[in-house]
């Protein structure tokens, strides 16, 4: 990937990082924080949301523009949602968890906290909350990070409402599930101190160690999201939501910056030539008797197809602007945000069934010359006239300036259009919500998983790697319990870390241990119960029947601690079995040995205690 | 400095800038920031500075610019719209921070777009009250401004009214007036300024219901939790029986009179007169039909009346110091009964001309005081069964009977507006 001087381009970047929080209960309920699957829905119910105006007398612009589609929402609920979710009964307080966990992330960020904190209603009328808002307050602000490339400054953090799962679409709008909806939520925005791709992911992974610190926020996909903010001087500034990994993140940043970058070079240039944008004309007749599937079939439905001449954009529609995406791919954007499947082009044309005859038709129907580029909508009349305006519109704007927008991030690390930039004015207050007096007395600092990760080494004498895999993980907390109760400390970090990652791949119901069955089963170690060896063996065990009591569970599997005299006689019995090979090989055959006596042994003793006796054994017969 | 002024404010490490609101209280600022999110800042010690007056005109930014531009069409039918107040046209009170009623009836057409074009529309605002605070006064007020209504040639009514006696005024409608159109209550449980109000739906339900041919006084709401049909309760037997559902209103003892399909409201044509079931409109039973009795106010009340609840422990004192009523409404236990304490109490005051109607706390079904001992010495003391009626609307309909009837006692035992079914059929 190009690496540009993104000093000299100017680029400033800001990240807003949003965090679901593990709680016990949710924001404004008492329901659960759990996730279900749809099919487990017992009810369900169906609503339409109406734009209201904000508490200053304004209608957000992009709130209006949802609007203008009137789609009915499907809802999905559960017996672990009630009627706050369904917006059938009042908010409850704020959750006091929720706000314990926000203050303690404010303290890491090293942020002021509000003197008093009132709950907003942010208008959301895509569905995704049943109110047509999201609940959502300003906790802190004005805190700071530190990034090996200068310090980023943290501008406010809020506690808000996850939103409803969006399930699918449907015949009349879209099905959402209630589950998530009231998950608490925090959103960091940083300050716009980024200054490159670098740094921006280093801030947004050091945000990310520091909301893991509390232990007390959620793990796995969907449960952090990231918006990246990014501008360059002469570019503009566009919000790309839904990031889903950190390790996108530098990517994404250099790939918005290429795009602004090649968006600037194709205006200059356009304006070079002197390019313009026609008027949107009706051209079906150049397609009455086309062979191409997607012109045919919308002809076929009553379709048409409209054209826009684009004087002297020839060869630069198809110019790549991020890997595999070109300005045509931004004027289609545009038209699928109007229904439409998207766009032709003639610098992509001959090709999808349309012939070279037909492109030549249709450049002399918009009367286009070898220096304009046509783009072509096909589809019925009313979605085809939007969506070739919506292009030529975004055609227009090439001319002048690289337009300010919201963009999707895409899983390559591109990102598509997805409507204008959000308005200000959009939030009121929430009247059923008294505002919270928040109280920092009670809030413990956490150690960061930075400090725990140094902890392990110096006080456990855990090695670096184990450290880091066992402080970043979901267990730390079980480690150190079972360190506490006398369990080997690098034994229960690499059971709770590396252990259980080989058991996946190899397919046993990992997912099926309890912290209790750990517990025990380093416990039994601990009481010499069980040999070290025999962990894996009796996870699996565990892992297959998590019914079952651990030491029941040794039991059955015939795990239980060998005594040295079953030792001894197990490595006699060997070492009899190779008793030519031990008098011609002495030492030499100990390793051959080890391995045959631990199987025999089968994980019920120690291999230390094992190689002891083997060492013996042979020394006698030697 | 003022509320609207924009001021910066210092306090501590913490700076803020915005625009000050009057949610103020002696102890915090209230600062709306630029990003729209409200912050509280402790007063003591905090320097404030106004960078800019007058930023915004809070209490003003409200009120919508410009009229109502519906026009008259003739082959539309004509609505009346009376507002008493309530949350389907309500907003936010900034000093307070609660849900109130400020809008008048034009407004409400301009905050329920949805209404244009189903008919044409009288605007009138009889009240502007919270439901809670409404008083048999307005009740007279709301009845006299109905018949005004009906008499100027509205084709039907709808009256926006808070859900909370929702009923109540339902009732008193139902007795104080004969009427030959639709006189339609509607509200909302969840206020009209957020955008999933039950408002919308439950307003376009209203109408389409004041249009049809069920010339009754009906409470339209919606009839689940989902914004598909509403249904249309006998105000005199309906109930608000949740607190906060969408579906808080339920008939009792009946399924509701019938119903309205927002769906095919939405897309519908217009209902046509002599055709109840065009527009999504239809009804499970029989009905009075428009135009079938003359219109007639019957608006005076006797308002000193009272409703009683007894409970286990209910001294026989608390009664008996209601001596000075006209009437008193009993919420009796079960088939209508109350502790034999109170039998000799209710025997003085009907001596006394005061008269005692039971109703039972049951709600659902019909009072009997001849089964056990308890209600034969009720009977004997002057106590009037209430039959099935509800308490609430046995109130209303007692302080009606007491200005409007000689025979207090029949007029409570005979049904004259739906409130008293005389067959129990609570399946239909
Ligand atoms: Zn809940």
């Amino acid at each position: 990937m190009t690496e540009y001087d993104y000093e000299e381009l100017g680029l400033v970047a800001g990240l807003e990082i949003h965090q679901q929080l593990d709680t016990a209960t949710k924001l404004f309920c008492q329901c659960p924080t759990r996730i279900r699957e749809p099919e487990e829905s017992t009810r369900s119910l169906t609503r339409y949301l109406h734009p209201t105006k904000s508490e200053l007398g304004e209608i957000d612009d992009a709130a209006l523009e949802e609007s203008m589609v009137d789609r009915e929402f499907e809802y999905l609920a559960y017996d672990t949602t009630c009627l706050v979710e369904e917006d059938d009964e009042p908010p409850h307080r704020v959750d006091r968890e929720a706000m314990d966990v926000a203050l303690e992330i404010a303290q890491l960020l090293d942020m002021n906290v509000a003197d008093q904190v009132h709950v907003m209603r942010k208008i959301v009328i895509d569905g995704s909350n049943t109110s047509g808002f999201q609940r959502s307050m300003l906790v802190a602000n004005d805190g700071e990070i530190s990034t090996s490339e200068g310090s980023v400054g943290i501008e406010d953090m809020l506690l808000e409402e996850e939103s409803a799962q969006r399930v699918e679409e449907t015949d009349a709008g879209v099905r959402f599930s209630l589950d998530r909806l009231g998950i608490p939520l925090v959103e960091i925005g940083t300050k716009p101190d980024i200054r490159s791709p670098a740094q921006a992911r280093e801030a947004a992974e050091r945000i990310g160690m520091l909301l893991r610190s509390t232990g007390q926020v959620k793990r796995g996909l969907g449960t952090i999201r990231q918006d990246v903010n990014v501008s360059i001087a002469d570019g503009a500034r566009i919000e790309l939501k839904g990031v889903q990994s950190l390790d996108d993140i530098d990517d994404i940043v250099r790939n918005e910056v290429r795009r602004q970058v090649e968006l600037l070079d194709i205006r200059d240039e356009l304006n070079e030539r002197g390019a313009s944008v026609g008027d949107p004309q009706d051209v079906t007749a150049v397609f009455e008797d086309t062979d191409s599937g997607v012109i045919r079939g919308a002809l076929d439905s009553g379709g048409v197809v409209q054209a826009v001449r684009l004087s002297g954009f020839d060869g630069l529609v198809g110019r790549e602007i991020q890997p595999d995406r070109r300005l045509g791919t931004e004027l289609s954007d545009h038209a699928k945000r109007h229904g439409a499947g998207g766009i032709f082009h003639t610098d992509e044309l001959p090709a999808y069934g349309v012939t070279e005859d037909e492109v030549a038709a249709l450049r002399e129907a918009v009367d286009a010359g070898p220096e304009d580029a046509v783009v072509i909508v096909a589809d019925d009349p009313e979605t085809a006239e939007l969506a070739i305006e919506a292009a030529a519109e975004r055609a227009e704007t090439a001319l002048d300036r690289v337009p300010e927008e919201t963009r999707d991030a895409n899983d390559d690390a591109t990102s598509r259009y997805l409507r204008p930039l959000p308005g200000a004015a959009r939030m009121y207050p929430e009247t059923d919500v008294p505002p919270v007096t928040p109280d920092e007395s009670e809030v413990e600092t956490p150690e960061l998983l930075t400090e725990k990760v140094d902890r392990y080494q110096s006080e456990f004498g855990l090695d670096a790697g184990l450290a880091e895999q066992v402080a970043y993980g979901q267990r730390w907390r079980l480690f150190e319990d079972a360190v506490d109760r006398g369990a080997d400390a690098t034994l229960a970090a690499q059971t709770l870390a590396s252990t259980v990652t080989e058991l996946r791949r190899d397919d046993v119901p990992v997912a099926h241990l309890t912290d209790d069955h750990f517990r025990a089963t380093l416990e039994l170690v601990a009481d010499g119960e069980l040999a070290k060896e025999g962990v894996p063996e009796l996870l699996t065990a565990l892992a297959e029947e998590p019914g079952m009591d651990a030491a029941e569970a040794a039991e059955a599997a015939g795990l239980g601690s060998a005594g040295e005299d079953e030792v001894r006689a197990a490595v006699s019995t060997v070492v009899e079995r190779h008793d030519e090979q031990v008098a011609e090989e002495g030492m030499g055959a100990f390793s051959a040995l080890m391995g045959e006596c631990m199987g025999e042994l089968r994980g019920k003793a120690d291999g230390d205690v094992v190689s002891d006796v083997l060492r013996e054994e042979i020394q006698k017969r030697a | 400095m003022n509320a609207g002024d924009r001021i910066h404010v210092e306090r501590g490490a913490q700076a803020y800038e915005g625009v000050l609101l009057p949610s103020s209280t002696p102890d915090h600022l209230v600062v709306k920031l630029d990003g729209g999110y409200n912050v509280g800042i402790d007063r003591e010690d905090a320097t404030v500075e106004v960078v800019e007056t007058d930023v915004y005109d809070v209490e003003s930014a409200q009120d919508e610019e410009g009229t109502s531009t519906v026009e008259f069409d003739e082959a539309l039918p004509t609505v009346s719209l009376i507002s008493t107040g309530g949350t389907i046209a309500s907003t936010v009170d900034y000093r307070t921070g609660a849900v109130t009623a400020q809008f008048d009836a034009e407004d409400v057409l301009r905050a329920v777009p949805d209404l244009a074009g189903m008919a044409n529309y009288r605007g009138r605002v009889v009240a502007n009250i919270l439901s809670e605070n409404m008083t048999p006064a307005v009740w007279q007020d709301l009845a006299r401004a109905i018949h005004e209504e009906i008499e100027a040639g509205a084709d039907g009514v709808v009256v926006m009214h808070g859900t909370d006696t929702m009923q109540f005024t339902a009732s008193a409608m139902a007795f104080m007036l004969d009427t030959p159109v639709p006189i339609v209550f509607t509200g909302s449980q969840r206020s009209a300024d957020r955008p999933s109000s039950d408002n919308v739906m439950n307003a376009v339900s209203a109408v389409a219901a004041a249009k049809s041919d069920a010339a009754e006084v009906m409470v339209c709401m919606h009839e689940s939790e989902s914004d598909d049909r509403c249904a249309l309760h006998r105000g005199t037997r309906v109930r608000k029986n949740h607190t906060s559902r969408r579906d808080a209103f339920e008939t009792v003892g009946a399924e509701p009179l019938g119903t309205v399909d927002y769906e095919a409201v939405r897309e519908g044509e217009p209902a046509a007169a002599g055709s109840a079931d065009e527009g999504g409109v239809t009804f499970r039973r029989e009905h009075a039909q428009r135009g079938e009795i003359e219109l007639a106010l019957h608006d005076e009340l006797e308002t000193d009346v009272e409703l009683v609840k007894f409970t286990p422990g209910t001294d026989a004192s608390r009664l008996a110091a209601l001596d000075d009523a006209a009437g008193i409404v009993v919420e009796g236990t079960g088939l209508g009964h109350v502790d034999t304490d109170w039998i000799d109490v209710i025997d003085d005051l009907t001596d006394d001309g005061t008269a005692v109607v039971m109703t039972s706390q049951c709600l659902d079904g019909r009072v009997c005081d001849r089964v056990y001992d308890t209600g034969r010495d009720l009977l004997a003391a002057g106590v009037v069964e209430g039959e099935d009626m509800l308490p609430g609307t046995a109130k209303v309909k007692l302080m009606w009977a007491l200005a409007n009837t000689s025979d207090v006692a029949d007029t409570m035992s005979e049904p004259l507006a739906g409130e008293i079914q005389s067959q129990s059929r609570p399946w239909t």
